[in-house]
C-alpha cells in the first residue's frame, strides 16, 4: 500500500520514561510488543486494520526484536496461527474485524480452545457495532461463551487498555484459555497518551529459534477421546483458574459511591459513557465518583461469581449495563445471585434498549427508569429536562426541514474502476433483461446504493458465487455473482469457484481485479502489482494490475474454461462481454475479470510524481472531463449511470432553463467514464475530454497557437 | 447532587478525504502542549473518500497541573445539546447533525460551510432534486447560540489547501477553546506537511469566523445573459418581455428571423388567450411568460446542426479553458464525444427518406444487432475537427427541409392548441399545461419519452378524462407532470394515470435477447 505509517512506527519504539501519543489501536499494538509477543497475525478490517498495517511496515524493528508478523489470507488462517501457542511457551496475537472475522475463524478457534494454550494467546477483535459499523450487528460474546475463551472489554483509557493487554497474556497463561480483547470503533480511534514501558524481545522468537519440536502429546490434539477431557477441564480447572486470577489481580475495577443501596455493573468499554450519563443527572463528578457504586468489568467473560455476589449483596438494586443482545451478562448475574440466594433486584434490558449502541442518551433514559423505580428520592429533574429538551429540539428540526434529508451513504471513489462495470451491467440488462445479482463484501457493495441499486443478497466475504448456487437452478435466466479480488483470495476461490466447477454449475462470476483489499485500506494481496513494476512504470496514473496474472492462472489451473479479461473502464466492451456471458452456449462457469487498479492507490502514486515533474518544469498532461452547459438539457441521465462525486449539477446559466445542468467538479481524475458512458448509452453530446498540457514543448505551443488562431477566428453569433 | 466541571466539547462533521483525522490530531496536540487533558475520537467510515464522517473532541477546562494527579473521565460519544462548538464542512451534513439534536441554541457555537456537496439522490433527479439551502441555513440559525456560515470549500481552494485547515482556523477563531492563535499555528508547523498552504487556509477560517454571522454566499453561477429588448417584442407585457426577448434572440441564433417571427406569432396567440381569460392580468401574465420560456427551448431543439454550432464557437473554447483551470502557458486539447444514430441523420432528411432510414435501423435491431450509431471522438480544437463542426453548423438550411423539423412543429402546435383550448375556460389548466413544456428535454430516447408523455397529457388530461371541474383537471395535469419527472421508467406516471382512469401510455418496444438457460447437465457422483 502507498500509505505510510512511519510516524506510528516511531511511536512503537518508545520505551520506559517516554510517553506514547496516538490512537487506541496503536496503543494496543505497542502493548503487544511490551508483552513480548513472538508472533502476530491477522486479517485487515475496520476498525483494527492499522494494527497489522503498522506492524507490517515496521518489519525492520520487529526483526530486531525477533517478532514474526504475518498478513494472513483470512481470519481462519489467523486463528489457526495461534496453534503455535498450544505446545510452545510462545506469546502470540492475532487481530480481525468482528463479528464477521470471528465467524470465519470459528472452526480454528474451537479447536484451539479445546486443548488450550501454553503460551499466552490473544485475539484483538474490532467490535464493529453501532454507529459507523459495516457488518451485521451481533456480539462476539457468544463465541467466548461457547468455546470458553476469555473476553476482555477494557475501559477506554489508553493506560488501562495497555495494562489489560499485558494482563490478558498472564491470564491466558494462568488459565490455558485463549483470550479475546474487544475494542469498539471509537475505542480504536480514541486519541490519547500513556507512559510507555520497554518493549520485550521474546525469549523464543524468529531470532532465537526452537531447537526441537515438542514431544508427542495426544492431550494437545483436538481429537477424540481427549476432546471429552478438554470439555471437563474447561469447567473444572481453566475457568476457575481464570476467575481466581481476575480477582487476585484486580482486573475488574470498583468505583465507590455514596449510595450503598445501589450499584451498577458495566462493561469496561461503556464506562466513560455511563459516567457522562450519570453526570447528566448530577450523580457523578468529572472524575467519575459520585452517588452510585460501579463495578467496571474489564473482563466480561468469565465473571467471578464471588466478586459479583460481594458487589451486589446488601444492595436494594443493581443495574447491569450491557450492550447488544442477548443479555448474556445479565442472565449470568441473575443466575449467580439466585444460586447464592442474594435478593438484590437486578435491572438491565428491562430499562435499557435490547438492541443498538448504548449512547449517553440511551444510557441516561435507562438510568432514569432504573432510579425512578429504586431510588425515587434522587433529584433527577435536571436530566429529565435535558432529555425532554432533546426530544423537543429533534421534532422542531424535523418540522423546520419539512422533508427528510437525503442520505449520504459511502460511494465509489472518484475514478474508481468498479463504477464503470456497474454502468455496463445496468446497460447490459437493457439487452438481456433483469439479472439476479449475488453481491459480496467490498467496495463493490456500494453498487447497492443509488444510482445503481444493484444486488440481491450479501452472504459474506467471498461468498457471492456460492450464494447463488441455489438460485441458478431455479431460474430461467443466468445469474451473476460479483466479487472483488480481496473476496476471491479470502474465500471465493474455494467456497465459490471450486464448488461451482465441481457441480458443473451454469454460472457467471465477475471478479473486480483492482489489486488490493481496498475497502479495508488497500492492503496487498496475491494479485497486487509488484513494487518493481510500480517503480518501472513511466506513467504513474496507469493501471498496473494487468502485470499480475495470478488470478487468471489460478482459474485456468483449477479448470475454468471460459475466462474473459476486460478493461473495467471500457463500458462498451464490458457490456458486450456481459451480454455474451448471459447468452453464450457454454453452460459451465463463466468468469469475467474486470481489470482496473484501485484509484486510491494510483492517485497516491500520481500526486507526488506530478508535483515533482512540475517542480522541475517538466511536461505534464492533466486530463479533466467537462460538460457543455449550453448543450446539456438537465435530464441527468448521465448521473444516473455514474454517481461519480465529481459529476454534479449546477444552476443553468440559461435563464430559460429551470432545471440544473450537469457539471464536472474539480477533483475529476479523468478516468474516462463520462465519455465511455456518453457513447455506450448514447447519452448526449455534452461531454468533452480536456487534456491540459502543462510546460508544453515549443513545437506543441506553436501548433496550439496556430490552431487557436483558426478555431477562434469565428465571430460569435 | 454532585456537580461536575463540564468538558469543552467540539463536534466536527466532515466528508471522507477532507482531512478530518489530521484536524482532530492537531486539536489534541494543541491541548496537550498547552497542558490540558484532551481526547478525540472518530467514526471515520470506510476507506472511501465519500460519505459523512464525524470527529469528537473533549478538552477538560482545568489544566492537568491543577488536577492533583486525578484524571477526568472524558466521553467518547458526543451528547445531544452538550456541544460547545460544532464545525461542519458541508451545509447538509451540518443540518443532519443538528437534526440528531447535537447543537442547541443555549450552548452551541455553530460554524458551517455554505458550500454544498450534493448527494447522489439530489443529483440524479430528472428535474431539480436539490434540497433548499436556505432551509438548511435557517435550521442552523435557529439551533445555534451563534452561527458563522461561510464558504469553507472556496476558502480552501483560495488557500490551495484542504478544508480541514480552514476548519482548524475557524475553531481557533471561535475562541471556544482556551488556546492562543500561535498555539494552533505551532501544531500546523509541527505536522510539517504543506505548512504554508495550511497556514493560509487557517488564516481564512480564523478571519471568517471572527466576522459576524453572514448571509449565504450566492451559488456560483454566471449572471444570466439578458438579451437586448427588440422592437419586435414590444407588444408583450413587461412581466413576460424579458423571457420573450431571450426566446426571440434564441430563435434568430438558432435559425433565422423568419423562425423568430414564427415564435412571436405563436406567443401572440397565447397572449391573446390569456388576456381573454384573465383580462385583469391577476396572474401577472405567467401563462404567456412560461409558454414563452418552454416554447423557446422547444423550437430551438438540439439537432446535429445546433450541437455542432454550439461546439465550435470561440466563446466555447474560452469557457473550456476556464473550466479546466488552464493557465495561459498551458496547451488544452479538446475531444468531443458524439454518437449520432440513424434517427439523428434521418432528422435532416425529407420525411419519405427518413422513414426508410428509420425502418432499416429497426430491422437491424430486430435481428439482434444494436441500433446503428457512429461513435465519434472529434478533436474540436484541431483543424479537421473544427472544420467538420463548422461544416455541420452551416447546414441550417437543411434543417427546415428535414423530417424532424416537421414533426417538432406539429407537436408544438398540438401543445399550443391545447393551451389555447384550456385557456378558454380556465387559466390554471392552461398554465399547468404550459409548464408541461418542461418535459421536453434531452436527446434521442430521453427526448422521445418526454414528447410521448406530453402528448399523453395533452390527449387525455387536457381534454377528455372524467374530472369534477377545472380545479381537479389542473391538479391532475400538475401531478402528471411531476410524476413524469419522478422516474425514468414512467412508473409513477402510469400509477398516477391509473388513478384518474386515464388510458395507460403506449408501451415502447424494447428488443431483448432472451436466452433460456438449459437445464443443468447430470449432477456429478457424490463425494466419497
Amino acid at each position: 500500500m502507498e500509505v505510510s505509517f512511519s510516524n506510528e512506527a516511531r511511536m512503537l519504539r518508545r520505551g520506559h520514561g517516554e510517553t506514547f501519543h496516538g490512537e487506541g489501536i496503536l496503543a494496543i499494538t505497542k502493548a503487544l510488543l511490551q508483552s513480548g509477543v513472538a508472533y502476530v497475525g491477522g486479517y485487515q478490517g475496520a476498525p483494527v486494520s492499522h494494527l497489522l498495517d503498522v506492524l507490517v511496515q515496521s518489519k525492520d524493528y520487529l526483526d530486531e526484536l525477533g517478532v514474526h508478523v504475518e498478513a494472513c489470507s483470512n481470519e481462519a488462517s489467523a486463528a489457526a496461527m495461534l496453534g503455535a501457542s498450544i505446545h510452545y511457551p510462545l506469546r502470540g496475537a492475532v487481530t480481525w474485524k468482528s463479528i464477521v472475522g470471528t465467524n470465519v475463524a470459528a472452526d480454528a478457534l474451537s479447536n484451539l480452545a479445546s486443548p488450550g494454550v501454553t503460551g499466552g494467546a490473544l485475539i484483538v477483535v474490532g467490535e464493529d457495532y453501532g454507529e459507523g459499523a459495516s457488518v451485521i450487528q451481533e456480539r462476539t460474546y457468544a463465541f467466548a461463551l461457547k468455546s470458553s475463551l476469555l473476553l476482555l472489554d477494557p475501559r477506554p483509557d489508553l493506560a488501562r487498555m495497555v495494562r489489560i493487554v499485558e494482563e490478558a497474556f498472564l491470564l491466558s497463561e494462568a488459565s490455558n484459555m485463549p483470550a479475546m480483547l474487544q475494542l469498539r470503533i471509537r475505542a480504536c480511534h480514541v486519541r490519547g497518551s500513556f507512559a510507555c514501558s520497554d518493549n520485550v524481545a521474546p525469549p523464543m522468537s524468529a531470532k532465537h529459534l526452537l531447537d526441537d519440536p515438542a514431544a508427542f502429546d495426544y492431550a494437545r490434539l483436538a481429537h477424540p477421546p481427549v476432546t471429552f477431557r478438554h470439555e471437563k477441564l474447561k469447567s473444572s480447572e481453566r475457568l476457575p483458574a481464570a476467575r481466581r486470577h481476575i480477582v487476585d489481580n484486580g482486573l475488574n475495577e470498583t468505583f465507590g459511591g455514596t449510595r450503598a443501596d445501589l450499584g451498577i455493573v458495566v462493561q469496561g468499554g461503556l464506562y466513560n459513557s455511563l459516567v457522562r450519563a450519570l453526570q447528566q443527572f448530577g450523580l457523578a463528578d468529572e472524575f467519575g465518583t459520585g452517588a452510585v457504586p460501579i463495578l467496571c468489568l474489564n473482563v466480561v467473560y468469565p465473571l467471578a461469581p464471588d466478586q459479583i455476589r460481594d458487589f451486589c449483596a446488601g444492595k436494594n438494586a443493581v443495574l447491569v449495563v450491557e450492550e447488544g443482545q442477548p443479555e448474556f451478562i445479565e442472565q449470568e448475574i441473575l443466575a449467580t445471585l439466585r444460586r447464592q440466594s442474594v435478593a438484590t433486584a437486578i435491572a438491565g434490558k428491562d430499562v435499557l434498549p435490547m438492541a443498538g449502541e448504548y449512547t449517553v442518551e440511551a444510557l441516561a433514559r435507562g438510568l432514569a427508569a432504573f432510579l425512578d423505580r429504586h431510588a425515587p428520592d434522587l433529584p433527577l429533574h435536571a436530566g429529565r429536562a435535558w432529555l425532554a429538551a432533546t426530544d423537543a429540539r429533534r421534532d422542531a428540526v424535523a418540522e423546520e426541514l419539512g422533508a427528510p434529508l437525503p442520505p449520504r451513504p459511502p460511494n465509489f471513489c472518484i475514478g474508481c474502476p468498479e463504477r464503470p462495470v456497474f454502468a455496463a451491467l445496468k446497460l447490459a440488462q437493457q439487452d438481456v433483461g433483469r439479472v439476479h445479482v449475488a453481491a459480496d463484501i467490498g467496495c463493490h457493495s456500494f453498487a447497492s446504493f443509488e444510482p445503481f441499486s444493484i444486488g440481491h443478497s450479501i452472504l459474506g466475504y467471498g461468498m457471492s458465487l456460492a450464494s447463488r448456487a441455489g438460485v441458478s437452478p431455479m431460474m430461467r435466466r443466468r445469474t451473476l455473482a460479483v466479487m472483488g479480488d480481496g473476496g476471491f483470495w479470502h474465500n471465493g476461490l474455494l467456497t465459490g469457484v471450486s464448488s461451482a466447477l465441481f457441480n458443473r454449475d451454469d454460472a457467471v462470476l465477475l471478479i473486480f481485479k483492482n489489486g488490493y483489499t481496498s475497502a479495508t485500506g488497500t492492503q496487498e494481496i496475491l494479485s497486487t502489482p509488484t513494487d518493481a513494476v510500480k517503480e518501472a512504470s513511466t506513467q504513474k496514473q496507469e493501471s498496473l494490475v494487468h502485470t499480475n496474472q495470478t488470478i487468471e492462472r489460478t482459474l485456468q489451473g483449477i479448470g475454468v474454461r471460459w475466462i474473459r479479461v476486460v478493461d473495467s473502464y471500457d463500458v462498451n466492451e464490458m457490456r458486450r462481454t456481459l451480454d455474451d456471458a448471459f447468452t453464450a452456449d457454454f453452460a459451465g462457469l463463466k468468469v469475467i475479470i474486470a481489470e482496473g487498479e484501485c484509484q486510491l492507490e494510483r492517485q497516491r502514486r500520481v500526486k507526488p510524481w506530478r508535483t515533482g515533474l512540475l517542480k522541475r518544469g517538466k511536461r505534464v498532461v492533466r486530463v479533466k472531463y467537462g460538460v457543455d452547459e449550453d448543450t446539456c438539457s438537465g435530464d441527468h441521465s448521465c448521473i444516473r449511470l455514474s454517481g461519480c462525486p465529481t459529476l454534479s449539477v449546477k444552476a443553468s446559466p440559461d435563464p430559460l432553463k429551470v432545471d440544473p445542468v450537469a457539471t464536472v467538479l474539480d477533483g475529476c481524475v479523468g478516468c474516462g467514464l463520462c465519455g465511455e458512458n456518453a457513447h455506450a448509452a448514447s447519452l448526449c453530446p455534452s461531454f468533452y475530454r480536456a487534456e491540459v498540457v502543462q510546460n508544453p514543448g515549443w513545437h506543441e505551443r506553436l501548433l496550439a497557437s496556430v490552431r487557436r488562431a483558426v478555431t477562434q477566428s469565428r465571430p460569435a453569433t | 447532587m454532585t456537580s461536575a466541571t463540564q468538558p469543552i466539547t467540539v463536534l466536527i462533521s466532515a466528508l471522507g478525504g477532507q482531512g478530518g483525522g489530521v484536524l482532530a490530531e492537531w486539536l489534541v496536540d494543541v491541548a496537550r502542549e498547552a497542558g490540558y487533558a484532551a481526547q478525540s475520537t472518530s467514526i471515520p467510515g470506510v476507506a472511501q473518500r465519500t460519505g459523512a464522517t464525524t470527529y469528537y473532541v473533549e478538552v477538560h477546562p482545568v489544566p492537568v497541573a491543577a488536577l492533583g494527579g486525578r484524571a477526568p473521565v472524558l466521553s467518547l460519544l458526543p451528547v445531544p445539546g452538550g456541544i460547545d462548538l460544532f464545525v461542519a464542512s458541508e451545509l447538509m451534513e451540518a443540518a443532519r447533525s443538528v437534526q440528531t439534536g447535537m447543537a442547541s441554541a443555549e450552548r452551541t457555537f455553530v460554524v458551517a460551510s455554505t458550500s454544498r456537496t450534493l448527494t447522489t439522490t439530489e443529483k440524479m433527479a430528472q428535474g431539480d432534486g436539490r434540497f433548499a439551502s436556505d432551509r438548511l441555513q435557517d435550521v442552523l440559525r435557529r439551533h445555534s447560540r451563534r452561527l458563522a456560515a461561510f464558504d469553507m470549500e472556496g476558502a480552501a481552494r483560495d488557500a490551495g489547501t484542504v478544508v480541514s485547515a480552514v476548519m482548524f482556523g475557524a475553531i481557533a477563531g471561535s475562541g471556544v477553546l482556551p488556546f492562543a492563535r500561535d498555539a494552533y499555528e505551532a501544531a500546523i508547523r509541527a505536522s510539517g506537511l504543506g505548512v504554508d498552504a495550511s497556514l493560509a487556509g487557517f488564516a481564512l477560517g480564523w478571519a471568517a469566523v471572527q466576522a459576524e454571522d453572514r448571509p449565504p454566499a450566492a451559488a456560483a453561477t454566471e449572471p444570466p445573459a439578458v438579451a437586448p429588448s427588440s422592437p419586435a417584442t414590444a407588444a408583450f407585457p413587461a412581466a413576460a418581455r424579458d423571457i420573450v426577448d431571450i426566446g426571440y434572440a434564441r430563435q434568430i441564433d438558432y435559425q433565422d428571423v423568419a423562425y423568430a417571427d414564427l415564435y412571436l406569432r405563436r406567443l401572440d396567440r397565447i397572449l391573446a388567450a390569456e388576456r381573454a381569460v384573465d383580462p385583469a392580468a391577476s396572474h401577472g401574465h405567467a401563462l404567456t411568460r412560461e409558454t414563452a420560456r418552454f416554447l423557446a427551448l422547444w423550437m430551438a431543439f438540439d439537432d446535429i446542426v445546433r450541437v455542432a454550432d454550439l461546439k465550435c464557437r470561440a466563446s466555447r473554447y474560452v469557457r473550456v479553458r476556464r473550466e479546466v483551470a488552464a493557465t495561459d502557458g498551458d496547451v488544452v486539447r479538446i475531444v468531443d464525444y458524439f454518437k449520432p444514430g440513424a434517427a439523428e441523420f434521418a432528422a435532416l432528411l425529407p420525411a419519405a427518406l427518413a422513414r426508410r432510414v428509420v425502418a432499416w435501423d429497426r430491422r437491424r435491431q430486430l435481428c439482434g444487432k444494436g441500433p446503428f450509431a457512429l461513435a465519434l471522438h472529434v478533436r474540436a480544437d484541431g483543424m479537421f475537427g473544427h472544420a467538420t463542426l463548422r461544416t455541420l453548423a452551416s447546414l441550417r438550411w437543411l434543417r427546415r427541409r428535414g423530417s424532424r423539423y416537421a414533426a417538432e412543429q406539429a407537436a408544438i402546435e398540438r401543445w399550443l392548441a391545447a393551451i389555447e383550448a384550456a385557456a378558454r375556460d380556465d387559466w390554471t389548466c392552461a398554465h399547468e399545461l404550459a409548464l408541461c413544456g418542461r418535459l421536453i428535454k434531452g436527446y434521442g430516447a430521453t427526448n422521445d419519452r418526454g414528447k410521448d408523455n406530453l402528448a399523453h397529457i395533452v390527449d387525455h388530461l387536457a381534454a377528455g378524462g372524467a374530472f369534477a371541474g377545472a380545479v381537479e383537471r389542473a391538479a391532475a395535469i400538475r401531478d402528471a407532470r411531476e410524476a413524469a419527472l419522478a422516474d425514468e421508467g414512467g412508473v409513477a406516471l402510469d400509477r398516477m394515470l391509473a388513478q384518474h382512469q386515464v388510458p395507460p401510455r403506449a408501451v415502447r418496444p424494447q428488443p431483448i435477447v432472451w436466452t433460456k438457460r438449459r437445464p443443468a447437465p447430470s449432477a456429478p457422483s457424490g463425494r466419497g
